[in-house]
């Protein structure tokens, strides 16, 4: 306790020593000193010149979308002639009415043996981008296992994950999001 | 009670050898204090010669804007002020402070401004009105296309003069929303005093995860623009771009290290997402943490030497910290619910989440020992998350959805101010603050 009461004399004193020091000089004079971005040293105009590079061209949104988009649009779902594999919250164990689904699957890959399948993994809205953009490649994945062990060739299949990025459903409820938690096939 | 004068003195000297120049303001602010005493501060009009008129009020605004966000001042309405500053005032003519006394004001900011053609002179003055001491003075040049910056950059410096801790304005957050009627998302920027909005990507496809390099040029992101995620970096000045991380299925950037020589990411691959780091340089990578589980969300700690993570390995997912190149990580999080989107402080004291509370989502700081852990949003609906540190620990920048509408918000660390940043936008997230300007 007498120390802090000590040192917070001793730093009024100075404080106070060097208020007077800065408030005797005659003139505040303007000098040029001190680098860019240095502690300011109160009692003298320093000379900052602003030499930053040029600032970031500013990117305006286009006001009407141009007509053909760079890129691949993958915003678009595209539509499947299977159903869809639906997934408890945070889960990727594929339930029995998706091993229904992902027989049929099988099925019909066994018979057109040059289609290519992609498998999409989807979240529902909750919880964070990252993680479910992780837990939807484990969907997706987990339903390309259960299709592999069907003997479904491995080279026929591929998986993406989407995450919560493309809900089939906008809604914000259980009901949207049951339909959201899902594996999604595209026929490639 | 009783010390001895030399003991005083003692100090007294000490003081002096660590601070050799005067470095105490009289007035100084307690930014820890709770509920502080805020500081009045009056900013004069702009002297403007020559140059365009609507100045004179036009910085003052500027810069009154930026020192009423920071909570530590308390602006004194320009209609209150008796004294009209000159040219005089910036050769030796001393300003009336009685005057500026009498309206409360402890501290009066001055300017100065030429503008000829494409050059911006700016001179600003901050002087203390009780004693009539001029605490701080900056001359800037520029164009005229730096204004905003040139202001922002001395209000960081008053903000600096009496807190000791250098202010924030000029910085920005990156983050991504959706655009228009389109599907997929973008990435924009926007200044943290919500001013100067702009879309960064524009390929109607997912652009996600905006992660900010040590130096403020390059943000690294996940982008499906190929119809597959590859993380990129790209230059936020001239738009240059490079491809980091091909190898694998899904991916988030999750961090820099402070050097800038390694970018961590979360990487799928055969569906089990691990913790790698990539040299930005070369594109040489090394997996940092692995497991059954999903790891994911890597923030590097400031000294680089330790991250903190997402694992869902116990079950549900959970942060953990790790010393890179050391066996052995350790829950922070008290593993109950939901606990995602670590973000390192920049003193590195404190580590911010997303919890699930009461089904709810929250955002709180935990110790990265794991003691300590405080809720900070005190939403009564909706839900917080996705939280990034200002770069003078002071704020956090998060998203707030509730049913379909959503918005970034900036929170002080106590949770006791809170401002809307950007709304408007559908679906806004992912918001990363950048470093400091």
């Amino acid at each position: 306790m007498k120390g802090t009461f000590s040192w917070k004399w001793a730093v009024l004193a100075f404080s106070v020593a060097a208020l007077m020091a800065v408030g005797c000089a005659k003139k505040q004079t303007v000098k040029a000193e001190g680098a860019p971005g240095a502690a300011p040293a109160p009692g003298v105009v320093t000379e900052e010149p602003v030499k930053e590079a040029p600032p970031a061209p500013v990117v305006v949104a286009p006001a009407t979308p141009p007509a053909a988009a760079p890129g691949v649009a993958v915003t678009e779902e595209k539509l499947s002639q299977f159903d869809d594999v639906r997934f408890d919250f945070d889960k990727s164990e594929v339930k029995e009415d998706g091993r229904k689904t992902c027989q049929a699957v099988a099925a019909y890959l066994k018979k057109n043996p040059k289609a290519k399948l992609q498998i999409e993994g989807h979240c529902d809205e909750r919880g964070t981008a990252e993680y479910n953009m992780a837990l939807g490649e484990r969907r997706a994945t987990a339903v390309m296992t259960y299709l592999v062990s069907l003997g479904v060739p491995k080279a026929a299949l591929s998986t993406v994950s989407f995450g919560k990025e493309k809900p089939l459903d906008p809604g914000h409820d259980e009901g949207a999001w049951a339909k959201n938690r899902r594996a999604h096939f595209v026929l490639k | 009670m009783k010390r001895s004068i030399g003991a005083t003195a003692g100090a007294f000297l000490f003081a002096l050898s660590l601070f050799p120049s005067p470095a105490f303001p009289l007035l100084y602010i307690d930014i820890n204090a709770p509920g502080g005493k805020r500081m009045p501060i009056a900013v004069a009009d702009v002297v403007v010669d020559p140059g365009d008129p609507s100045l004179s009020r036009g910085i003052p605004k500027i810069l009154s804007d930026d020192l009423v966000l920071t909570d530590l001042f308390d602006l004194i309405p320009p209609t209150a002020h008796m004294e009209t500053v000159t040219a005089a005032h910036f050769s030796g003519k001393p300003l009336s402070f009685p005057g500026w006394k009498m309206i409360g004001a402890e501290a009066v900011v001055i300017g100065k401004v030429e503008a000829r053609g494409d050059r911006l002179s700016i001179e600003m003055r901050l002087y203390d009105a009780t004693q009539g001491t001029l605490l701080l003075g900056k001359r800037y040049a520029g164009t005229p296309a730096q204004l905003r910056s040139i202001v922002h950059r001395f209000a960081n410096e008053i903000v600096y003069t009496f807190t000791g801790v250098r202010g924030v304005f000029g910085t920005e957050i990156a983050f991504t929303a959706r655009s228009g009627k389109s599907r997929g998302k973008e990435l924009y920027i926007v200044g943290m005093d919500g001013k100067d909005l702009r879309k960064v990507t524009d390929n109607r496809s997912f652009n996600l995860f905006p992660r900010w390099s040590p130096d403020g040029q390059w943000v690294a992101y996940t982008s499906f623009r190929t119809g597959t995620p590859i993380i990129y970096l790209r230059n936020v000045s001239t738009g240059a771009e490079k491809e980091v991380v091909r190898f694998g299925g899904s991916k988030a950037p999750g961090g820099f290290s402070p050097d800038g020589v390694w970018l961590y990411a979360g990487v799928s691959q055969a569906g089990n997402s691990d913790i790698f780091r990539v040299r930005v340089v070369g594109g040489a990578e090394e997996k940092v943490v692995e497991g059954w589980g999903l790891e994911v969300s890597p923030s590097p700690s400031p000294d680089g030497r330790r991250i903190a993570f997402v694992s869902d390995r116990g079950g549900s997912p959970q942060i953990y910290v790790k010393t890179v190149g050391v066996a052995g990580e350790t829950r922070i999080s008290n593993g109950a619910g939901y606990a995602t989107s670590p973000s390192w402080s920049p003193a590195g004291d404190r580590i911010a989440y997303t919890a699930r509370s009461g089904g709810r989502f929250i955002v709180a700081t935990v110790a990265p020992d794991g003691s300590g852990s405080r809720e900070v949003t005190s939403e009564t609906d909706g839900d917080c998350e996705d939280p990034s540190f200002s770069p003078d620990g002071r704020s956090l920048v998060y998203t707030y959805r509730k049913r379909g509408y959503s918005a970034l918000k900036i929170v002080s660390l106590d949770g006791r101010r809170q401002r809307t940043l950007v709304s408007g936008l559908g679906d806004v997230g992912s918001p990363a603050w950048s470093p400091g300007r």
